[in-house]
Order: structure tokens, then C-alpha cells, then sequence
């Protein structure tokens, strides 16, 4: 984002100057950016709504988590070898999802596709209250929650310290080190806007909290040169988290010995999958935000369409993913990967198998069409099957695998339980709770950005300056 | 602190004395006042039981009592090993002949019958339709008029007193007390008992139960005797079955000819599924064929058995040339004594009788059992009126008599009835005066296993409820004033025949001899004779009808139903189905198919006595005419581990007696249908085949003398990428991770060999002869005594709201057994069990499964805070206070032997607490109960190798080659287990390691386990 649009500049290119496809026809001008965004501030009863299913559903998952605390993780439907269950599953979900607001928001952003504009400032909250949300489960899942803080390296009297050697140790510094960095990336993305929603803010505390986001933002040159080097070098800084994050989540599975798991494939195929799953996630949020709070004319069918391309493609990296999967199961030679693989897509778990492929790999080709691409309510019905998809993939490596591992005699099935899906319930509660609580304090389109690919306001009439008017995408 | 202790506590502060109660106060408050102070008297709790300590006891040491075990007729040799007073594991006696040190799961389980939380707390009289608690006086005193006053009418032939069958004195000492009231002998009951066997060796060879060489034979060929479970001497037999076998390719090739393959079956070579009823015509054509008449008569017997006469054809061939042989047999029906006798024929024909059948070492085991017939009877005079005071002890014939029988309806009509029974049962239920004896583990009392070897029963702690020795009682009721009440139990020196316990000292030769012989239990002498059972006529209904033969078989863990109230023994998977806490209907695939029936599926077993529904499980090893359901379950008043769980298929039996002996048939004709609904099998079984993995192995005999044990073809591809390291075939790779395990590493700690420690010079491991395991479950029922294992099965103990989980077994149907030494049973076969076309040729592998204790453990770099590591002398610990629960651990175990804490089965405030009061006095102080939340696994006992470690130490010593071993190893009576220090080549175990049959299970992956197993050998 952000470097000032002026003609005479000789700092970079400026990445965010649409090209035609992604421009804003309908707006006219910054008064009117700042009117339109900032309406989706004011609470609407559909908010309200929102808000009390969104708390209700957190309750739920509460009240199952608290029950579960009281009597034990007996209560989850686990079933030994099935140690790992519902909430591993949704642990390794909601982080996939917490991936695509940093890749649009970073990677997106050094490679220039200037249709992130509009929509990265919803996936990059929506990264951080992903992984707020996917932070959560290893924490739950515990036998012992109350002493989760031995996974940490604190110093301690008895010189004891976590197994380095582990990949859930791993884990703990992997999605800290992406919760820390997403959050500030989001903070610093937001500066220029909190400080135009301080300026236009009467409530003097709230416009205290908005001075202090904003670091006392001034609108300066000099403040904009530093916004933009430090938002570089954070895009830069979180771009190879995208891609680490993920991979360590795989190396949960990866590093063990269970057939299923055990697979050198599974780091690039778990980041494509999250980018997948995190683009589908977008689409389920933002398609509704711009239909409730009227910012068609923002968040174009162009960027729609661009968003449904990563899409297609992601999903192809995926479905390319089962594939070889698949043929290395049989490839590989070892009959207990085979029977594994038979067992999981033909046998004991097909049906899981086949939501999965169905969801991730079938419904997405949709996609090469390109009115399908431009038509949101399809993307809005696509995206559910997507996060379906993307949930049963999860479940799919993880369950089938531990029911028929390499003992026989020790092969079962799994049955999730009411506590599974309360929490699994509540993890959706709390994430829409935080989302709904962001956007209605800040912005969700991000204002700045947005305005640099208006046309600014000029004193005289300018010969291109009413290209406008044009027919979006014709224009040259 | 024994309640009775409490009592007597409470006794001194009524007259004023409170000795006990001050140096309590003297106790706390000099040591922890401040500590105590803060907190109300309710939560000051004793450390240490004993205010003043008996002798010879030291707290944290522990005592040991030999004695004999009562769980069966067998009367095994056993040391009780007692902490602080309490008893806390049971194990076979190494001196005893019956036993040689081993015991069955049964036998352990006796723990769970002392300690059993619905045990009588004492004498209880029925007022008002209830039973209420009596004072001792009162019920002796009630019990000596009833029977007085059956005297002074005249009615006392008609007393009927029902004990649980024993050896020993007891049946005798119990009919001189009858005989002073003038009623007749009592009945010596068993249930389980092979009653047409013994009426047959009788018969052929003068004495009931003739020793049974087995290491002698070349032959074993069983005619439904399951020798390896409840038929005759279970633990003996299984010894020397195991022996026998051991010899590998000198060993016998073994025979079943049954309609069931029972785990005797399937530890059998040859299978012959001859149909019910069916065995004289087999014998017969056998006893042509072997002596020279002609083998004519095979084919008509096998087309009657439905048998192949292959298998007929090969039999005679094998008992031709295969010299000397064992024929035995347990029968059933009209005729069953006398088709046994048959065979004895045939045995003498053959030449056995002498060489492995040796009636001069006979077991006097069975001596003075009444017939099943004869309690019938006396329940028929009971059902007539006729009957005045009926008394029971121990037995339970209102559960386990045949339902055609009604002897429970019959029961009910005595006038007065009196149990002396420790726990409720159906039988105790219906008596109007219960007089709870002790616990044999609290008893005095005598066996003679063998004639001239006395065995003796000594109590082993003081009784945990206030129950009263019925020898005591019995005397107590014979004295003049028995009738008068008192305030006090008079003095022993004031009774005329003193107590019980001096009666059987005097008969076995004093104090002093008695005393001598107490650290052993054993001496030379004999017990006193119980007269012999009065000949009752047998009775049968006539033939039964229906489309199928229904066997009621015992079941091996259960008994006849006696084993039920103990939870181990609820929660150990039948050797053969793999189900716990649950009745189920066997049958083949073929026959479910017919019925259109599935696996779990809801079955109706009808005969003319009533029906039954169970689910239905699918067994390869049942003739597709025959069904068979296992006795044991289906209680309705034996406590609450029993009641409400499964069904009781005894009710289905009609009153179908052999002739000559009177025993009950196990076998009838039943019809059966589908019932609708089903339910989920409570099974430890997950898949029943191996799929090619080779995880339990074999090889033949002719690969074994070929030299050829290399590897029987296993479909499983792919090799170990390591040598294992020269020497140490087996058993270490790289006991420690990283640095540690690098040799080169500078500073490896106590994992350098040279360390002053010498911890590492150790390395711990073990080794399974599949050779000789027969897969019976004896070391899992020692696991769970050894290392607090907490059942999980009661319905209490799943989780609270779940309504589609409830009942027994709640936690076993989601696989949450804690059992960390399992029996894994593959059925050799290419298919799905329901695909099965019935064969009876097919090879079963049993397979003990437990912590491999990888020297490459793949749990232990997964755990992220170290729960699990790897200790110098090679163990695989798990710390269970520093286990948070992640289960990584048991995900990337691939002989998935972790078990999880799904809940507080150890924390005794919770509803799943699975040790209620007084069962968790058995617990083993040495170990932690562990909490919820953490994983548990096999340590290899690792409190007996530091408990072995630290005395060696005291005695500034090294540990003895096989100084101890490993409580499942202890138990074995197969002695398939070894256990030992592999890095030390005076243990027996570092030999076995490098047999020509070891193999590691997956050893492809590297793991390097401590696990050896020896591949078992098929004849």
C-alpha cells in the first residue's frame, strides 16, 4: 500500500495504482471513501444480531469446555489409537484460515496484485482472529489444560526445560511468533485510518484510544515514507511465516511414524491448503459485508473474480496434492500405507474422504467458469463447501490415520460427541465475536489504500480525468 | 486400620479408657500441631494404620503369607503379599506343587473378593423383606434354635446345608456339626466341576483325577476337556501344556474334537468340530481303527460327528504312531460317563494309562463333590415342603443350578434359610439370616491337593468387615447356651471345642508343627475325608428340541458366574470372543447369515426353559449348527460390578443329567432368532487378523527341523535399515536421544557405560515364547493388581452426560480399556471373519502385546516436555506428574500401548472412580495411582527393579542373575514370559534373546524394542 499518489515521485512504482479491471468506478471522491466506509461503524440490529448468535455460540463452547475441564477429556468422543480428534482437527483449520490474510496482505502486496486493495484488511483481522481462535485448541485438547505453560521455556528453579526435539514445541513458537506478527502487521496497516477515524471522532476517550493507534499520525510526507518502509519490511518479515507456520503445523503429522502422516509432501500441501481454506473463509465474510453494509462498488466483481482465480489455483495445488498423495500411498509399496490409503478412501472413511475431494478438488473447477467467478452468491454457496472441505481434509488426515495404524488389533473408529461440537461451535462463536466486535471499530475496507486508487481531486480539469466514466475493463 | 480396629476403638471410649484416642492426640499434635491446626479433626488422616505396629512389621516392607487359594477347586499354592497390613497382591507359591509359582487371573483376582465394596459389613437378618443388621449373638443364637428346634420335631434328615466345594477339612468339620443335630451330610457344590470325567476315571482307573503327564505324551487329543481353562487343574495343566510344548519339535502335536473351539481349541493343532453328542461314535470307530479292526467304521462316524473323515483318517494315524498319547474328556449328556469311559478305554488300548495318565499321583481336588443331581434333588424336596432349614455357604446354586432345575423358586419355599456367605448373592438373597464368613484371606483352614500333602489357608491381614470365621460360628451355635443371649463372645478357652482355628491346629499337628510349616503353607498330613455324596438317580426332561445345539460353556474368566463381583475379572476380555462386561450369542458367520443376522445385532435364544437376548458375535471357530453362550453374567444380586451385566444362559439349560454321574449337560437344543436392534459389542478387538503384517509369527515343525525359521512368508515388505549391534541382537540400539546416544559424545551423564552409577551397564528386557503362551490372561490380571490399573468398564464410570453411552462397558466401546498388557488373538485367515465359509482349519496367534520399551522409542521425542525419556538401563519412563496430556506419545506409538486417563478413574471424589471402598486397600503403595488427564504405560515394573536395585544395594551386592522378575512374567503360567537384564549373559533372558525363533514386532521401523519374541511352533 501507501506510498502518495504524486506524478513527479521518484520512490517506487506505486504497487496499489489499480490497473483498469481493479479500479472504482463508483467512487467519486475521498469524502466519499470516508463517508461509505466509515457508515459500517454504526451498529445495525443485523450487528446486533450477529453479535448475540455469534456470543451464544461461545457460550456453548464454554460450557463444554468447562464440563470437559470438570470431568475429563473422557467426555470428547475420542477412541484410543484416536487421540487426536474434533479439536486437533479444527486447531489445524482455523490456522489454515489465518493464512490468507497474511499471504493478501504480504505476499499479495510484493507481487504487486493490486486487487487486494479492498479486501485485505478484512482477511488480515480475520488472520488475526483466526489464529486467536486456532490458539485455543492445542490448549483444550490437553489432558492437563491448567499446565499448558510447561510447553513454554520458562526459566524454572528445577532446570527443566520442553523437549526442543518435539514438533508441538514447535507448534508454540510457530503460532506466536504468527499471532505477534500478524497483529502488528494489522496495527500498522491501520494507522493512517484510525487517524482519520480520530479526526472525525467527538467522543474524547475513544478519540484518546484513537490518538494512541494512530501514533499521532499527521499525514506528513516524512510520516508517509516511514509508513510505507516499515510496511514493506513487515510484509517482507511475514511473508516466510505464511509459508513456516503451516509447514510446522504439518510437521505434527509429518515428523510422526503414523501411516497417513508420515509424508515429506505434507509442508507445501498444508500452506496450499491454507490458502485455499483462508480464501474461502474470505469470501464467506466478505461477500456478506459488502452486500450488508453497500460496498459493492468497492469490493468489485473484478476483485471477486481476481480472489476466485487464487482461488481455482490453490485448490488445483491441493487437488494436485491428493493426487500424488494417493499414488505414492500405492507407490510406496508398504502394505500398511496401502491399506491405510484403501481403508481411507474406499473403506472405513470414505465418506469423509470424498466431502473432501468433492469439496476441495470437484466443486472448485466451477471456477474456470468466469460467470460463476463474478457471481458472488456462487462464491458466497462455494465458499461454505470450501471451509467444509477444507474442516473433513483436516479430519481426513488426521482421523483415519490413527484408527488403522500399524496394530490391527488396535484399530477403531471415532465418534465426535456433543462436547466436540459445542467447542468446535464455540470456536466459530469466538471468532465471529472478535470479527464482529473489529469491524465495528474500525474499518474494515482499509480507507487509505482505498484512496489511493481514486483519482484525487484536481483543480483543473485533467485530460484523463474523467476516465471514470469509462466502461470498467475497457480502459486501456 | 481395619474397621474392626475402629470398632474396637470406639469400645474403648465407651468404657472410658482412651488410650488409643491419646496417643493420637500425643501422635499429631507433637509432630504436625501447626500443620493440623488450621484444618477441622475430619481431615487429619492417619499415615500409618497401626498405632501399635505388630510384629515384624515395618512400614513401606512388605509381609508375605503363604496359603492356598479357594477361587477354585484346585487349591493352588500362593504368597500373599501384605504392606501395613493389607493384603495387596496374590501370587503363585514357587514351592507348591499343584501350582510351581504360577496362578491364573482367578486366583489374583481374590483381592477383589477380600476388598470387595459390597461385601455383608456383618450379620444381617431379614426384617420385614429387608435385610437389617443383627448382632453376632443374636443370629448365632437364632440359628442354634432353628436347628434345635428342626431337632425336637424331628425334621433334621431334612436339613440341607449347600458349601461351596473345597478341599480340606471343612466338609467334614461341617458334617460333625450336622451330625449333632442329627441332619444328614452336607452337599459339596461346584458348579464347574467335570463331573462325568471324574465319575469316568473312577470308573477306568480307580480314582477321580489321575495326574495328566502331558510333557509324556507325543499326542494330546481333548474330546472337549479344556484343560487350559476351568476343566480339572487349570494351572497345573496349563504349566505343563506349556512345558510340553516348549520342547518345540519333540513336543505333542495336540487334538480338540469339539463342537466349540475353545481357547483349549485354538491352542490345539488340529480342530475336529464334531457335532454335540456325537463323541461315542468317534471313539468307537477310533477304538476299531487302532486296534487293528479296521478303519470301516471311520466314515460312518464322521458323516454322524459332520466332521471330514480326512481329519478322522489322519487322527488314527497320528495316535498310531504318535506314542504315547493323552486322550481326555469332558461330556456331556445322558451318556456322558460313559463315552469318557471309552476313551479311558481307548487310553488303555493305546497304552497311556501309566505313562501319562498315572493314577498313583492322583489329585484329590474333587474328592466328596456332590453331583449336580443331588442338589437338584434337594431342591425338589425343598420346592415339596419338606425341607425345614436349609444353610449355604459360599455357593450360589440359585444363580448357577440349571434354570429346568428352579432352584431358586424352590430355595424360596424354606422356611428358614441362613447364608454364611460373604457377599450378597442370589442365594443369600433369599435366606432370612446371613452369618458372613471371612474371606479365605482371612481364614484358617486346610486343602490336600494330593494325598499326603497338606496345604494350608492362613489368614493373611484381620478381617476387613466384621464377618466371623463359620467354623467359629458353627461351634458357637453347637454350645449349650447358644440359645441365651450375651453380652460378650465368649472366651475362647471357655468353648468345649475351643475355636476353629485351634481345631485345625490341633488335627495338623499342633502349634509347633503348624507354625513350621506356615512360611511354606505346607506339610505332610491329610485332611480329614468328607463322606462320600449319596448316589441320587439322575433325571432328565427328555430330548430337547430346536433347530440348533446351544452350549453353555463356563466362562474361563468368570467361573460360573462367581468371578462376576470382581471387577478385574469383569474387565479381562474372554480369551477366545475379546468381550468384557457382556453376554453375547457365538455364532459362525454362516449361521448369522442365515438368520440375517450381523455382528452386534440382537439375537433370541429359546429354549423350553425361557429365552435369552444377547448380541450376537461372530466366532470362525463354531460349527454353523451350534450357538454357545458363556455362563457368569446376568446377575441380579451379586453386588455392583454384576448386576444388570449381561445375561445368564444357565437358565436356558433344562434338568438333563448323565446317568451315572449326575452331571448337569451343558448342551441342549435351542431355537433362535432375530430379535431386532442391536447394540455395540464391548470388545477389545479391532481388526481379528494380522493383514499381513507379521506381528505374532510361526513356523512348522518341519521348518523348525529343517532349520529353516528364518521367516515364515509374511507379506510384509520392507527390512530393518540397521544392523542390530553385535552381541546385543536384540535388544539396544541407542538407549539415549541425541548427544546421548551419539558413542562419540563426550558428556553422556549416567548413559556412559563406565558411569559410577552403572545404571547403563543394564538393559532391561524380556522376551515371550509364543510357543508356549496359550493366551489365558493370567499376566493381564497381575498387571492390574501390580500397577493399580483402574477398570473403566462400570456403568458409573463413563462420562455423565451422554445419553447414547451408558451402561456397562461405557468406556470400552470406545477402546478406553487401560489393560497396558493385552492378549492380541489374529484368526490366520484371508477375509473378514463375516465372509467366512466355515473351515475348521485355520491357525490362531495369540499374542501378548506391551510396551516394546524401544531402545528408538517413537513416543519419546514427540512428547514436548519431556513426560517420556529414555532411562540408561533402558527403560521407556513415563513421568506421569509431568505428563500434560497432549497424547502425541500414544499417536506415534505403533504398538499402540499407551493408555490415557479419559477420566479421574483415581481421584475418589469422582463418579468414575474405580477403586470404591475398601477396594482401593488392594492398591500397591509402590505405585502411583495416576491421575486424569496423564498417560499411562508398561514400566516393566520398574518399583520391582528398584525395589530389587535398592536391596541388592543394602546388601552391598549385585543383583542376582533372575533374582526377580516382572509381575506378569511372575504369574505366567505358561511361563511364556521371561524377563532380565539382556546386557548381562548370566540372565536367562539374554540367552533366549538370541534364539533361532526371535523376531521383533515391526522391526522395520526401526524401534528396537526390548519386546523379543519367539515365534510359535505349529505341529
Amino acid at each position: 500500500m501507501a506510498t502518495m499518489a504524486h506524478p513527479d515521485n521518484d520512490m517506487p512504482a506505486r504497487p496499489n495504482i489499480a490497473k483498469a479491471g481493479l479500479q472504482l468506478p463508483a467512487v467519486k471522491d475521498y469524502e466519499q471513501v470516508d463517508r461509505e466506509i466509515m457508515a459500517t461503524l454504526r451498529p445495525s440490529k443485523g450487528w446486533f444480531l450477529c453479535l448475540l448468535v455469534a456470543i451464544f455460540c461461545l457460550i456453548i463452547g464454554g460450557l463444554a469446555w468447562t464440563y470437559q475441564i470438570h470431568e475429563g477429556l473422557g467426555v470428547a468422543g475420542y477412541n484410543p489409537p484416536v487421540m487426536w480428534g474434533v479439536y486437533i482437527v479444527t486447531f489445524v483449520f482455523w490456522i489454515g484460515i489465518g493464512h490468507a490474510g497474511t499471504l493478501i496482505s504480504a505476499i499479495l502486496y510484493l507481487f504487486r496484485a493490486g486487487f487486494r486493495t479492498t479486501i485485505y484488511r478484512c482477511a488480515e483481522a480475520m488472520t488475526v482472529f483466526a489464529v486467536m481462535t486456532a490458539g485455543l485448541f492445542p490448549i483444550l485438547h490437553l489432558g492437563r489444560p491448567w499446565k499448558f505453560f510447561w510447553l513454554i521455556p520458562y526459566p524454572n528453579w528445577r532446570l527443566i526445560w520442553p523437549n526442543f526435539k518435539s514438533p508441538l514445541v514447535w507448534d508454540v513458537f510457530a503460532i506466536s511468533t504468527y499471532l505477534t506478527i500478524s497483529t502488528t502487521f494489522l496495527f500498522i496497516g491501520l494507522i493512517p485510518d484510525v487517524a482519520t477515524l480520530r479526526d472525525a471522532e467527538k467522543n474524547p476517550i475513544k478519540k484518546q484510544i484513537l490518538s494512541a493507534l494512530s501514533f499521532g499520525w499527521r499525514n506528513s510526507e516524512a510520516e508517509w515514507r516511514h509508513f510505507a518502509r516499515a510496511y514493506l519490511f513487515l510484509a517482507a518479515f511475514s511473508t516466510p511465516l505464511v509459508l513456516s507456520v503451516h509447514s510446522i503445523v504439518s510437521f505434527d503429522f509429518a515428523m510422526s511414524l503414523v501411516p497417513g502422516w508420515h509424508t515429506t509432501i505434507f509442508a507445501p500441501y498444508f500452506v496450499a491448503g491454507a490458502i485455499f481454506s483462508g480464501m474461502g473463509m474470505v469470501f464467506t465474510i466478505i461477500i456478506p459485508i459488502r452486500k450488508l453494509f453497500k460496498l459493492q462498488h468497492y469490493v468489485t466483481l473484478n476483485h471477486l473474480d481476481a480472489g476466485a482465480k487464487l482461488c481455482l489455483f490453490t485448490s488445483m495445488v491441493v487437488g494436485c496434492a491428493y493426487l500424488v498423495e494417493f499414488f505414492i500411498g500405492w507407490y510406496g509399496g508398504s502394505p500398511v500405507e496401502q491399506q491405510y490409503w484403501w481403508n481411507r478412501v474406499f473403506g472405513q472413511w470414505w465418506w469423509a474422504a470424498w466431502i473432501m475431494l468433492t469439496c476441495n478438488m470437484i466443486l472448485p473447477l466451477s471456477l474456470f467458469s468466469q460467470s460463476l467467478r463474478r457471481n458472488p452468491s456462487w462464491l458466497f454457496f462455494l465458499s461454505f463447501f470450501i471451509n467444509i472441505g477444507m474442516w473433513f481434509e483436516r479430519f481426513v488426515i488426521i482421523v483415519p490415520g490413527l484408527s488403522h495404524e500399524y496394530e490391527p488389533w488396535q484399530w477403531t473408529s471415532y465418534t465426535p460427541t456433543f462436547v466436540d461440537y459445542s467447542i468446535l461451535i464455540g470456536s466459530f462463536g469466538w471468532f465471529f465475536m472478535w470479527f464482529l466486535l473489529f469491524i465495528r471499530q474500525l474499518p474494515v475496507l482499509a480507507i487509505s489504500e482505498i484512496k489511493e486508487i481514486v483519482p484525487p481531486k484536481l483543480k483543473r480539469a485533467h485530460p484523463g480525468a474523467d476516465f471514470h466514466a469509462d466502461t470498467p475493463g475497457d480502459h486501456a | 486400620m481395619s474397621p474392626n480396629e475402629s470398632d474396637s476403638a470406639v469400645a474403648d471410649t465407651k468404657t472410658g479408657v482412651k488410650r488409643r484416642e491419646f496417643l493420637k492426640v500425643v501422635g499429631v499434635t507433637g509432630a504436625a500441631a501447626a500443620a493440623t491446626a488450621c484444618y477441622p479433626n475430619d481431615k487429619v488422616e492417619k499415615l500409618i494404620p497401626y498405632v501399635t505396629s505388630p510384629d515384624n512389621t515395618v512400614p513401606g516392607v512388605s509381609t508375605y503369607y503363604a496359603t492356598t487359594c479357594r477361587e477354585c477347586a484346585a487349591g493352588c499354592g500362593v504368597i500373599v503379599e501384605t504392606r501395613d497390613g493389607r493384603a495387596i497382591k496374590i501370587e503363585g507359591n514357587p514351592d507348591h506343587p499343584v501350582n510351581r509359582g504360577a496362578l491364573c487371573g482367578r486366583g489374583q483376582s481374590a483381592l477383589q473378593g477380600l476388598y470387595n465394596p459390597d461385601r455383608f459389613r456383618g450379620p444381617m437378618i431379614r426384617e420385614g423383606g429387608k435385610l437389617v443388621p443383627v448382632t453376632w449373638d443374636r443370629g448365632i443364637q437364632l440359628l442354634a434354635q432353628k436347628l434345635g428346634e428342626a431337632k425336637s420335631k424331628g425334621q433334621s434328615a431334612n436339613v440341607v446345608f449347600i458349601n461351596q466345594h473345597e478341599q480340606g477339612s471343612m466338609g467334614a468339620f461341617i458334617d460333625q456339626f450336622l451330625a449333632g443335630f442329627g441332619a444328614p451330610a452336607h452337599l459339596s457344590y461346584d458348579a464347574e466341576a467335570p463331573l462325568a470325567t471324574l465319575a469316568a476315571n473312577r470308573a477306568s482307573y480307580s480314582v477321580a483325577w489321575p495326574k495328566l503327564d502331558f510333557a509324556a505324551a507325543k499326542l494330546i487329543v481333548s474330546f472337549g476337556a479344556d484343560y487350559l481353562e476351568n476343566w480339572g487343574l487349570s494351572v497345573p495343566q496349563q504349566l505343563d501344556f506349556a512345558d510340553a510344548r516348549a520342547k518345540l519339535d519333540g513336543g505333542p502335536k495336540a487334538y480338540y474334537i469339539a463342537s466349540r473351539r475353545s481357547l483349549t481349541g485354538l491352542n490345539s493343532d488340529t480342530w475336529i468340530p464334531a457335532k454335540p453328542g456325537s463323541t461315542k461314535a468317534i471313539v468307537d470307530a477310533l477304538l476299531a481303527a487302532v486296534t487293528g479292526k479296521g478303519t470301516a467304521g471311520l466314515k460312518p462316524a464322521a458323516d454322524a460327528a459332520g466332521v471330514d473323515v480326512k481329519q478322522l483318517e489322519q487322527l488314527v494315524k497320528d495316535l498310531q504312531t504318535a506314542k504315547p498319547s493323552l486322550l481326555i474328556a469332558d461330556q456331556h449328556g445322558e451318556t456322558a460317563t460313559e463315552t469318557i469311559v471309552a476313551i479311558n478305554d481307548l487310553n488303555k488300548a493305546l497304552g497311556n494309562v501309566g505313562v501319562t495318565i498315572k493314577p498313583g499321583d492322583a489329585s484329590l481336588a474333587f474328592e466328596g463333590l456332590a453331583s449336580h443331581a443331588a442338589v437338584r434333588d434337594a431342591g425338589e424336596r425343598m420346592a415339596a415342603g419338606k425341607v425345614s432349614v436349609a444353610l449355604v455357604r459360599g455357593a450360589n446354586p440359585a444363580y448357577s443350578m440349571q434354570g429346568g432345575a428352579k432352584f431358586a423358586d424352590a430355595f424360596a419355599k424354606v422356611p428358614f434359610k441362613v447364608s454364611f456367605s460373604s457377599y450378597p448373592d442370589e442365594t443369600t438373597q433369599l435366606c432370612d439370616l446371613v452369618l458372613p464368613d471371612h474371606h479365605s484371606l482371612e481364614s484358617w483352614g486346610d486343602a490336600e491337593p494330593s494325598k499326603g500333602v497338606l496345604s494350608l489357608v492362613q489368614p493373611t491381614m484381620d478381617p476387613v468387615f466384621n464377618t466371623r470365621a463359620t467354623g467359629d460360628v458353627l461351634l458357637a451355635a453347637m454350645q449349650p447356651n447358644a440359645g441365651a443371649e450375651t453380652k460378650t463372645a465368649p472366651a475362647a478357652g471357655a468353648k468345649p471345642l475351643g475355636d476353629y482355628r485351634a481345631w485345625i491346629t490341633a488335627r495338623s499337628g499342633g502349634v509347633v508343627a503348624i507354625t513350621k510349616a506356615l512360611p511354606t503353607a505346607i506339610m505332610s498330613g491329610s485332611s480329614l475325608a468328607m463322606a462320600a455324596p449319596k448316589a441320587v438317580a439322575s433325571k432328565s426332561a427328555g430330548a430337547a428340541t430346536g433347530d440348533y445345539f446351544l452350549r453353555v460353556y463356563h466362562s474361563p474368566a468368570l467361573g460360573d458366574g462367581r468371578g462376576a463381583n470382581k471387577p478385574w475379572l469383569q474387565e479381562l476380555p474372554d480369551p477366545v470372543t475379546k468381550i468384557a462386561w457382556q453376554t453375547v450369542v457365538e455364532m459362525h458367520p454362516e449361521t448369522a447369515t442365515k438368520l440375517g443376522l450381523e455382528e452386534g445385532e440382537l439375537a433370541t435364544v429359546e429354549t423350553k426353559q425361557g429365552s435369552v437376548t444377547a448380541p450376537v458375535y461372530l466366532f470362525i471357530g463354531i460349527r454353523p449348527d451350534v450357538v454357545a453362550i458363556a455362563t457368569g453374567r446376568g446377575h441380579t444380586a451379586y453386588g455392583r460390578y454384576a448386576d444388570g451385566c449381561g445375561v445368564s444362559a444357565v437358565s436356558l439349560l433344562p434338568v438333563s443329567e448323565d446317568a451315572r454321574s449326575g452331571a448337569a449337560a451343558g448342551v441342549t437344543k435351542c431355537s433362535v432368532r432375530k430379535a431386532g436392534g442391536g447394540t455395540r459389542l464391548i470388545t477389545t478387538e479391532g481388526a481379528g487378523r494380522q493383514h499381513g503384517r507379521g506381528i505374532a509369527r510361526a513356523i512348522t515343525v518341519a521348518q523348525l527341523i529343517a532349520g529353516d525359521v528364518k521367516d515364515e512368508k509374511e507379506e510384509f515388505v520392507g527390512q530393518a535399515s540397521n544392523d542390530f549391534l553385535p552381541g546385543l541382537r536384540s535388544p539396544v540400539a541407542n538407549d539415549a536421544q541425541g548427544d546421548m546416544g551419539d558413542p562419540k559424545s563426550k558428556d553422556v551423564g549416567q548413559y556412559a557405560p563406565d558411569h559410577w552409577s552403572g545404571v547403563a551397564k543394564r538393559r532391561w528386557a524380556m522376551t515371550i515364547d509364543l510357543a508356549r503362551c496359550t493366551g489365558c490372561a493370567a499376566c493381564v490380571t497381575a498387571c492390574y493388581s501390580e500397577n493399580n490399573i483402574p477398570t473403566v468398564g462400570a456403568p458409573w464410570q463413563g462420562p455423565r452426560i451422554m445419553p447414547d453411552r451408558t451402561g456397562f462397558g461405557v468406556n470400552i466401546t470406545r477402546s478406553r480399556e487401560m489393560a497396558w498388557i493385552r492378549l492380541e488373538r489374529y484368526f490366520e485367515i484371508d477375509r473378514e471373519p463375516k465372509d467366512v465359509v466355515f473351515n475348521p482349519d485355520f491357525d490362531t496367534r495369540v499374542i501378548p502385546m506391551l510396551c516394546q520399551q524401544c531402545g528408538n522409542a517413537p513416543c519419546e521425542p514427540v512428547c514436548p516436555v519431556y513426560a517420556t525419556y529414555h532411562s540408561p538401563d533402558g527403560l521407556n519412563v513415563q513421568v506421569y506428574n509431568r505428563c500434560v496430556g497432549t497424547r502425541y506419545c500414544s499417536n506415534n506409538c505403533p504398538y499402540k500401548v499407551r493408555y490415557f486417563n479419559w477420566f479421574g478413574y483415581g481421584e475418589p471424589n469422582r463418579t468414575q472412580y474405580a477403586f470404591p471402598e475398601p477396594l482401593n486397600w488392594q492398591l500397591n503403595p509402590d505405585v502411583t495411582v495416576r491421575t486424569k488427564g496423564v498417560m499411562e504405560k508398561c514400566t516393566f515394573c520398574v518399583q520391582r527393579i528398584k525395589e530389587a536395585e535398592n536391596r541388592a544395594t543394602l546388601e552391598h551386592r549385585e543383583i542376582e542373575p533372575d533374582e526377580f522378575t516382572v509381575a506378569c512374567a511372575q504369574a505366567c503360567p505358561s511361563r511364556a514370559i521371561v524377563f532380565g537384564d539382556a546386557a548381562d549373559p548370566k540372565w536367562s533372558v539374554s540367552k533366549l534373546v538370541n534364539d533361532e525363533r526371535a523376531y521383533h514386532v515391526f522391526e522395520e521401523l526401526n524401534t528396537y524394542t526390548a519386546v523379543v519374541y519367539l515365534k510359535k511352533v505349529n505341529h
